[in-house]
């Protein structure tokens, strides 16, 4: 899967979650999940269950520490799937 | 040191299904798992929790500079209510903070500090007037020259909640 296949997935896996628009619209790897896209902390346990569902990996608690913005998101998605 | 949460109940129900599978095993220890499954109201029990884990991270980031996700490793111990106000400790690592929590129908709030005497130094802010961020972390101000108060700002839904040491 390409980079940009996979920012558009996470796209759509956040977007329930997302109380920022404007950076939701202009999100780029470099975008914070809490600071950027104001996701409850609260809900990031669920950007993580979904992306878990979504690509049927499992996200480790270490792996979880880092789930703070899309490339870190990113590369924890290519680090699991390669594993599988 | 100073750290506080606010959770609007009404809008954590709407936003938050606690019992979606895998929520419970990524935030909450075995032992809490059990305070919430064995509570009269398991979902007060979990934002009750949850905000002392928030409040207890706040102090965590402001004194270590490190920022993550790891509720796990923020364990909530004792709790214990006395006056209506429930009394805890949150334990990350080697370091002890100690929480006091406020349960209403409409919100939970938590105030963590580091010094259990620190309770009674706590002051409430009525707007963020004089508070300077830094590295995402906000200290108050008097004066421009002041030495900086340690502060805590905390919104979710209707609530905002600013508290300073």
């Amino acid at each position: 899967m390409s980079r940009e296949e996979t920012i558009l997935k996470l796209k759509t896996i956040v977007k329930p979650y997302i109380q920022n628009e404007e950076a939701f619209e202009s999100l780029t790897e470099s975008t914070d999940f809490i600071n950027d896209l104001k996701i409850n902390s609260a809900n990031l346990v669920d950007v993580i269950l979904d992306i878990e569902e979504e690509y049927d990996i499992v996200i480790d608690n270490q792996s979880m520490e880092r789930m703070l913005d899309v490339k870190s998101a990113m590369e924890i998605i290519e680090t699991k799937l390669s594993e599988k | 040191m100073i750290g506080n949460d606010i959770v609007d109940l009404a809008l954590a129900q709407k936003e938050s299904n606690w019992k979606r599978k895998g929520f419970l095993d990524k935030i909450f220890t075995k032992n809490e798992q059990f305070q919430i499954l064995n509570a009269q109201n398991p979902e007060i029990m979990v934002w009750n929790l949850w905000s002392r884990k928030e409040a207890a991270y706040k102090i965590y980031n402001r004194q270590t500079q490190i920022r993550g996700y790891f509720p796990l490793q923020l364990e909530c111990f004792d709790l214990e209510i006395i006056d209506g106000i429930t009394f805890g400790k949150v334990v990350i690592k080697e370091d002890i903070y100690f929480t006091k929590t406020a349960i209403t129908p409409q919100f939970i709030h938590t105030i963590a500090v580091e010094d259990v005497l620190d309770f009674v130094k706590i002051t409430t802010l009525e707007n963020q007037k004089n508070i300077l961020k830094n590295n995402g972390i906000p200290n108050y101000f008097e004066k421009e020259s002041s030495v900086p108060r340690p502060t805590s700002i905390s919104h979710h839904g209707r609530f905002e909640q600013i508290v300073m040491i």
